[in-house]
């Protein structure tokens, strides 16, 4: 048993689930579900749509350049069992999928953060620009000089103590 | 020797294992008997090791190697191949093929030295046999058939060939092969000659349908019969006298 990756949608076939097709040129094509399989009978190339991980990692959304994928690769050269090398793999293999599932995060993380500051600063401007649509620039101007009017410094008085002032007769 | 068997009433033996000097790779499934005659011959010498590959039981036919490597097809699963890997020696090399054209044993044949393969193969597929097998590997036809390993069983110290393989090109061929060949049958009067027998250097597995003259044909060729005084002895009379007076 092995977990195949869709052809189309790149997400795991486990068994028991979708549909494989053999070319005639003997190129074989897996799809987890009809959905995908129905996507590529009419000729859809998952690289242009958009709910693909072929679309999100061609378009930069998807983390693409990482050395946890190198790990997990196919290999055809197997090696001697060997129970030691076995557990440790096992352990390893935990590690890096949340390791990779952390960097992946960080990465769509990345990609949302000068999204806060783009947000504040349009927002700044389009009250500057368009408070005129929820009040009228008179009604502005006789309110509080909060909204429109410039800051006017006015010094404090001088605050004088109780004991200095001389008594007042 | 030669030995005669069959494989669930089968005599195309040569799809049901693999035999090569170093190792011996057996079909499972079947009767006992079949992999116990194996045994019988083989179990001191080289490991006797049931397999399947891609689920299927045409094992021979599936995968080609010798003493040095086994070139196995895309298709076999992680744990045949794990299985594989753990029941050979460490001498032998597995590898997997991404390679269109499957049936490796169809497409080449090899002995310890040497590899004829199909016309078609890769270019990498082809470095890779020379690589993993660690032979010289030529792109040929016999006979007009580009399914070499079929048609050609070979093995360190002699070679059989389709029956309709014309004289100039087995002449060409042992030339390329360094062994001698012959153009014969196996399992009276089959031109598959791979599939229905399967050799090495010192053993020989046919079909029981390969009649007597088809096992001496194989004997000689492949130089299984140990070499008797009186052999020698007839075959140097006839050098050694001219006439009869």
């Amino acid at each position: 048993m092995r977990l195949e990756f869709c052809w189309f949608c790149s997400s795991k076939i486990y068994p028991g689930h979708g549909i494989q097709f053999v070319r005639n040129d003997a190129k074989i094509f897996r799809f987890c579900r009809s959905k995908c399989h129905k996507n590529f009978k009419m000729k859809r190339n998952p690289r242009k749509v958009k709910w693909t991980k072929a679309y999100r990692r061609l378009h930069g959304k998807d983390m693409t350049k990482d050395s946890t994928f190198e790990l997990e690769r196919k290999r055809n050269r197997p090696e001697r069992y060997d129970r030691n090398v076995m557990e440790n793999t096992l352990k390893a293999i935990k590690k890096i999928d949340k390791i990779r599932h952390d960097r992946a995060a960080d990465h769509i993380a990345q990609r949302w953060k000068p999204k806060a500051a783009k947000e504040r600063r349009e927002a700044r401007k389009e009250l500057e620009q368009s408070i005129s649509l929820i009040k009228a620039p008179l009604a502005i101007q006789s309110q509080e000089p909060a909204i429109t009017v410039p800051k006017i410094k006015v010094k404090a008085p001088k605050q004088q103590t109780v004991e200095n002032q001389p008594m007042e007769e | 020797m030669a030995t005669r068997l069959q494989f669930e009433n089968n005599c195309e033996v040569g799809v049901f294992s693999k035999l090569t000097n170093a190792y011996c790779l057996v079909a499972i499934g079947g009767s006992e008997s079949f992999y116990s005659i194996y045994e019988y011959e083989l179990a001191d010498v080289i490991p006797v090791v049931k397999t399947s590959i891609a689920g299927t039981r045409i094992i021979g036919r599936a995968c080609a190697g010798n003493k040095n490597g086994l070139l196995v097809p895309h298709t076999t699963t992680d744990q045949e191949l794990q299985h594989l890997r753990n029941s050979l020696p460490d001498s032998v090399v597995v590898q997997r093929i991404d390679e269109r054209l499957n049936a490796l044993g169809n497409h080449i044949a090899c002995n310890d030295h040497v590899a004829l393969a199909h016309t078609d193969l890769d270019r990498k597929t082809e470095e890779l046999i020379a690589d993993v097998l660690g032979v010289e590997v030529f792109r040929t036809t016999i006979a007009g058939n580009i399914l070499v390993g079929t048609y050609c069983a070979l093995s360190n110290r002699g070679g059989m060939v389709h029956p309709h393989t014309s004289i100039e090109e087995l002449d060409e061929l042992s030339t390329l092969l360094q062994v001698p060949l012959v153009a014969g049958t196996v399992n009276r009067g089959s031109d598959l000659i791979a599939a229905g027998m399967t050799v090495n250097d010192w053993t020989a597995f046919c079909g029981s349908d390969t009649t007597a003259t088809e096992l001496s044909v194989i004997e000689n060729v492949f130089k299984l019969r140990k070499a008797q005084p009186s052999a020698i002895v007839d075959e140097m009379r006839k050098s050694l006298i001219d006439s009869y007076v």
